[in-house]
């Protein structure tokens, strides 16, 4: 009898994700098949795919799969399902744009945190996604370049003939050193962040080879090594082209493999703070928690919440049983004061005063 | 030898020494990162400093969704690395001390990290250092079993950390005398 109760009858289910072992399977297997199917179209039946960049090619379905494996395990944490699961619903707020643009094009907030910083920051970081947006196309096949004619150059998108432009002209010309101006943005932007890793005395405290230096290195490999090939090519009428185009595909492969898990892996993470942006913004219009001592709304209801879920997962409960509320229910000023309480064994929180001179200002 | 932090609170004078201290510590950018409040401001004097306690299993980076928050080898609690942060502000709801503070302009927390350029090479935070009062100290665990005799008066009134505080701390703390109604000689 027991075992008839036990046993459930089998769903039948024609969900996708029946047909893969696990998560990392489906988005390799989704992402590796798109990457083809886009190839298909752009090479015009892989009949324009360049062999050349074969490598890249391997190296980046490599990266695919540790960028996969690093973002799902990450993904599992339960802050972080939050942050993305809840910022994915928000994505179409209206500030998005703005937001996008200052945390990832314009980089306002590195702009506050220094001058010099944020210089540095802009030449590595555009320096990079500016290669790449030149790299992959021609590794896949997205774009490429046909001499109909002599003497004009007839640039393909996608399959599609976008223009024809002469081989001497300036559109013409800006393709070609694309990457040489990119590499000298990354060459300067890596100096001064090398330069700050040997002089800034905090830098130099925390600093470590491995996971500070070892990106900067990699960029900077990646760059002079690029730089050299032009040099071969442009003033060596080509010799040892073929040697270091080797050694410079090998930089960028190791770099590609290496990304997702040191130092580089917050190029692909960092959307996430425009996903914390909105889920603030939205919540907090939504409703305010009111601290549970002096009243004030400090942050969403629905945040505090979220908190308090996810140190429940880690098996962390503030609550306080004795004056009927949990911690994360209480603002900082008042949270700060009533651990004062719990030492002196006087009701700190409740004497109505602003906390005094925390400033050291006099 | 490994030390730890060690608050003696009931010492404290109010000289706010620890919070100019932590403003000069190396990465700081002149902002302190600690506390120091009355007890009792309208009717006495009794001030207490409010650390990061640097708990072992800490709430803060537990609860960041960016995996900001590091733990040194040395048991601090880092402040939020500065790539990886994103702003959600999740510690500062999580830390059951409201520790953590964040830079709006910056989009960025930070916290106290124990001077780690200090006390990773066993030389005294800046808040420790300038304490005139002994407040805050920089023992050995020798020396804070020996506080813990020192002041034991064998009713329960003795605290280093639990279970007074919300969970294990690096740092140790020792409750005033005032509650043990004991009055110190200096």
């Amino acid at each position: 009898m027991a075992e008839t109760v036990l046993r459930k009858p089998m769903k039948a289910t024609h969900s996708i994700n029946n047909a893969f072992a696990s998560k990392f399977a489906k988005s390799m297997f989704l992402t590796v098949s798109a990457i083809i199917v886009l190839m298909f179209i752009g090479t015009r039946m892989f009949t324009h795919v360049d062999l050349n960049l074969y490598g890249y090619m391997v190296g980046t379905f490599v990266f695919i799969a540790g960028f996969f494996y690093r973002f799902i395990a990450w993904g599992e944490r339960p802050p972080t399902k939050i942050i993305i699961k809840k910022g994915i619903k928000l994505l179409f707020r209206k500030s998005t744009p703005k937001i996008s643009a200052d945390h990832l094009a314009t980089y306002q907030f590195i702009w506050n945190r220094g001058i010099y910083r944020w210089t540095q920051h802009l030449l590595i970081g555009w320096g990079v996604i500016l290669s790449c947006l030149v790299t992959f196309p021609l590794v896949f096949g997205w774009m490429y370049f046909t001499m109909e004619e002599g003497g004009y150059y007839t640039i393909v998108a996608m399959g599609i003939d976008l223009m024809t432009v002469p081989a001497d002209g300036v559109i013409a010309f800006l393709s070609y050193n694309a990457l040489n101006f990119t590499a000298i943005m990354v060459i300067i932007g890596v100096s001064m962040a090398l330069y700050r890793r040997l002089k800034n005395m905090q830098a130099r405290a925390e600093q470590k080879f491995l996971y500070d230096f070892l990106p900067l290195y990699l960029l900077l490999f990646i760059s002079i090594t690029g730089l050299i090939l032009t040099f071969m090519n442009v003033f060596l009428h080509g010799a040892g082209h073929y040697m270091m185009s080797l050694i410079h595909q090998y930089s960028v492969i190791v770099t590609l493999i290496y990304l997702p898990f040191g130092k580089l892996a917050h190029i692909p993470f960092r959307p996430l703070s425009v996903f914390a942006r909105n889920y603030r913004e939205h919540y907090g219009e939504q409703s305010m928690k009111e601290c549970k001592v002096c009243g004030e709304g400090f942050v969403s209801t629905e945040q505090s919440q979220d908190v308090v879920n996810v140190l429940g997962t880690n098996e962390i409960d503030f609550t306080m049983e004795k004056d009927g509320f949990n911690l994360a229910e209480l603002c900082l000023p008042c949270r700060r004061k009533y651990r004062i309480a719990r030492f002196s064994g006087f009701p700190t929180h409740e004497v109505k005063t602003k906390e005094a001179n925390q400033n050291a200002k006099g | 030898m490994k030390k730890r932090l060690y608050i003696e609170l009931e010492n404290c004078i109010g000289c706010r020494s620890c919070l100019a201290a932590c403003t000069q510590c190396g990465g700081h950018e002149q902002r302190n990162r600690n506390y120091v409040y009355d007890v009792n401001p309208h009717v006495n004097r009794q001030t207490m400093p409010l650390m990061c306690l640097h708990c072992e299993n800490p709430a803060c980076a537990r609860s960041c969704p960016a995996q900001a928050i590091q733990i040194h080898e040395t048991g601090a609690v880092l402040s939020a690395l500065v790539e990886k942060c994103i702003g959600c502000q999740n510690c500062t709801i999580a830390c059951p001390y409201g520790i953590p503070k964040f830079d709006e302009e910056e989009n960025l927390m930070y916290k106290c990290d124990l001077c780690i350029d200090r006390t990773k090479d066993g030389i005294p935070p800046m808040c420790a250092s300038v304490c005139p009062s002994n407040t805050l100290q920089w023992l050995t665990e020798e020396e804070i079993e020996q506080k813990q005799q020192q002041h034991d008066l064998d009713n329960g009134k003795w605290v280093t950390s639990m279970p007074y505080l919300e969970g294990e701390t690096n740092v140790k703390v020792n409750l005033p005398g005032i509650l043990q109604g004991t009055e110190k000689l200096f």
